[in-house]
């Protein structure tokens, strides 16, 4: 069954890791806790919903499953980016030279009213979504390993192929870079700070409508609350790698689903305390490390 | 919203309360029906209402109790014990000869110690939980099941259909579910061989490692006590992961979007809910009436119609008409004791069948069947 609990762990992981992105991202940058970030990611399974369930209306799917994904992918990806951007115009840039503290309230403030405009607009009730996609796995030295987590694994590896290309490589990127280590010495030198965060904020979101879709996608349910317990999950994860370091939160995010299924899976007992796992790893990882594991060492300056 | 509910509630307190006070010189019946008629478990409350007003209105049309008409009062305790045990003051102020409700076990427990120092009787449709009656109160009966015999039911399935050796348990760690999940693991005794126990947590989305862990102990069926969310999740989960053994869960599950959530992985399921009650005529004959006024009954509707019946019928049989020999006015006499020992005595012959109680005011009849899942409905396996 070790197999089985790594595949499992690993597609939890790449969920995490998606949405913990977008937390160490925007920490990188602003030292925020983006604590809405995480009703981004539920946005983006309700939208998973109503876009496949339309589709679905349509007949799509049975014409093309590729084509259906893409499409709610889509759909999601720029409805989410476009809250995220709104989010950080409305709640966070009218507070930037405030305090560190007041965006961190707007932030909870911004998440509540998520979650309630949701709860109001979509019902209390469970969303949910038939089986899109066919439960027929194969198997995989001894596990059995369905499609929806092939997918899973293999987009959000792909992904973060790519935004780790976007970031090293591209101008934007290198201005996000120079922004994160001194955003007055970046503004100076040319670099436009508003359009930096906002593009953060845009792909962060963006991520986090992926792991929505794709959680979906998996487990099939949506509900306005969903947010708050991976929201923290991830955020954990960020921590756990060391939050503003990118492949950090991608280490963090895999570790973490990782250490849920195997600490859950040892025994039945063990099975009631599957959360209390993944923080004792944090607490000990941050009594050992405190800026996480692959976290920049924090100078102080004098 | 809140503003406008807590307006409706007042002006609803003052009407029933007038109502009450007219009624004090009147020779009616004074029944109460409560639970939570406000907030999301509004549907229950009322369902309750409008089925013990349907058994009201039918004495009404008889020409009522001993002579007398009968009215309903209507009680609303959101669900909250606190507000619960307010309605419960209320009511015995009003002088109620008895009370349908409560809905919630976390309701009706707190209100039926006051009942019982009342001399009320109380005959719940819903509650559950199994220390309501273990109270050792004289007046309080329920007529739905308790997840102890839920539990009972299920394992003597599971023994004898001889099928399933290996069982493995799982809960969702809340008092329901965990207590039905208890009641379960203790009811299969050493006949079968328990080979997992462990809890989920509630509103979590991946159950994957539980399951797999289950897998592996080469179990043939595994118990779930929760509610249809989390088991909808866990039977799909489950198929992706190839465990291909059955679950079997409780009433909680009877819903049909775990059906909805599921899929085809819900196919086989099986659930302990009560008979189906399309079979009985006199159940068909209440829904039909009921339907008329009120729309689709809810699940515990026809609960509450024999409730009120139950209570209305031992109000006639144990109520004494005294003359007062100086001014010849003749007042009607019940006595809450004497009521209680009529009920705990008789068969009633309700629209779900025949009911009796035994010594703590439970029903005897096995209240719980299986049903399982099949073609994407439930349908009842016996």
């Amino acid at each position: 069954m070790f197999t089985q609990q790594l595949i499992n762990g690993l597609a939890l992981g790449a969920v995490y890791a998606l949405i913990a992105l977008g937390y160490t991202m925007v920490y990188g940058i602003l030292q925020l806790i983006n604590f809405a970030h995480g009703e981004v990611y539920m946005l983006g399974a309700y939208l998973g919903i109503i876009v496949l369930g339309v589709l679905t209306a349509l007949g799509l799917p049975s014409f093309s499953l590729v084509l259906t994904i893409i499409i709610t992918l889509a759909v999601s990806m720029l409805f989410c980016a476009a809250y995220g951007v709104t989010i950080e115009r409305l709640a966070y840039r009218p507070l930037r030279k405030a305090d560190r503290l007041s965006p961190l309230i707007s932030a909870v403030g911004m998440s509540i009213i998520l979650q309630n405009f949701i709860m109001l607009a979509q019902g209390k009730e469970y969303k949910y979504l038939p089986p899109v996609i066919s439960f027929e796995g194969f198997m995989f030295f001894g596990a059995k390993i369905s499609p929806v987590e092939i997918f899973i694994l293999a987009s959000s590896v792909l992904i973060m192929v790519l935004l780790q290309l976007f970031i090293s490589r591209s101008r934007l990127g290198k201005a996000m870079r120079a922004t994160s280590q001194d955003m007055t010495m970046a503004s100076l030198a040319g670099v436009n700070i508003n359009q930096v965060i906002s593009v953060t904020f845009l792909i962060g979101s963006a991520l986090a409508a992926i792991a929505g879709v794709m959680v979906t996608l998996s487990y099939g349910v949506a509900h306005f609350f969903m947010g708050y317990t991976a929201g923290l999950k991830a955020f954990t994860a960020a921590v756990l790698g060391g939050i503003g370091s990118i492949p950090g939160a991608m280490l963090g995010g895999f570790m973490l689903g990782l250490i849920e299924n195997f600490g859950a899976g040892i025994s039945d007992v063990a099975s009631e305390y599957k959360d209390a796992f993944a923080f004792l790893v944090l607490i000990i990882t941050l009594i050992l490390r405190p800026s996480g594991l692959l976290g920049r060492k924090t100078i102080d300056k004098v | 919203m809140f503003r406008r509910n807590s307006i409706a509630a007042v002006l609803a307190a003052i009407l029933f309360g007038m109502t009450g006070c007219a009624q004090q010189d009147d020779q009616s019946i004074r029944i109460g029906a409560v639970g939570p008629m406000t907030g999301d478990q509004s549907k229950m409350g009322v369902d309750l209402r409008n089925a013990a007003e349907l058994a009201v209105g039918e004495w009404n049309e008889k020409g009522g109790v001993l002579g007398r008409k009968i009215t309903l009062l209507p009680g609303d305790d959101q669900a909250d014990p606190k507000q619960a045990v307010s309605i419960a003051n209320k009511f015995i102020n009003q002088k109620v000869a008895a009370v349908v409700g409560h809905w919630n076990s976390s309701c009706s427990i707190p209100a039926s110690k006051y009942y019982q120092d009342a001399n009320v009787v109380m005959i719940t449709p819903a509650t559950t939980n199994p220390k309501l009656t273990q109270q050792g109160f004289h007046n309080v009966f329920r007529v739905c099941g308790t997840d102890d015999q839920q539990g009972r039911i299920a394992a003597a399935f599971i023994l004898a259909s001889g099928r399933y050796k290996r069982i493995a348990i799982i809960h969702d760690k809340t008092a329901y579910g965990q207590g039905l999940a208890d009641y379960f693991k203790q009811a299969l005794g050493t006949r079968v061989q328990v080979v997992y126990y462990g809890g989920i947590v509630q509103r979590d989305s991946d159950y994957k490692a539980v399951l797999t862990a289950i897998k592996e102990t080469k179990a043939d069926l595994y118990y779930f006590g929760g509610i249809y969310p989390e088991a909808g999740r866990l039977v799909r989960q489950a198929r992706e992961i190839g465990l291909n053994i059955p679950m079997m869960t409780g009433d909680g599950v009877y819903d049909p979007t775990f059906i909805n959530i599921a899929g085809k992985s819900a196919e086989g399921t099986y659930v302990t809910f009560g008979k189906d009650p399309a079979g009985l005529t006199t159940a068909k004959l209440f829904m039909e009436k009921y339907r008329k006024s009120y729309g689709e009954p809810g699940p515990y509707s026809i609960y509450a119609y024999d409730a009120a019946n139950i209570i209305l019928n031992a109000i006639e049989r144990t109520g004494i008409i005294e003359k007062d020999p100086k001014t010849g006015k003749e007042t009607l006499v019940i006595d809450g004791r004497k009521m209680a020992v009529y009920i705990s005595r008789t068969t009633f012959q309700g629209a779900f069948g025949d009911i009796s109680f035994d010594k703590n005011g439970d029903v005897t009849r096995a209240p719980y069947v299986v049903w399982q899942v099949k073609d994407g409905v439930f349908k009842q396996v016996q």
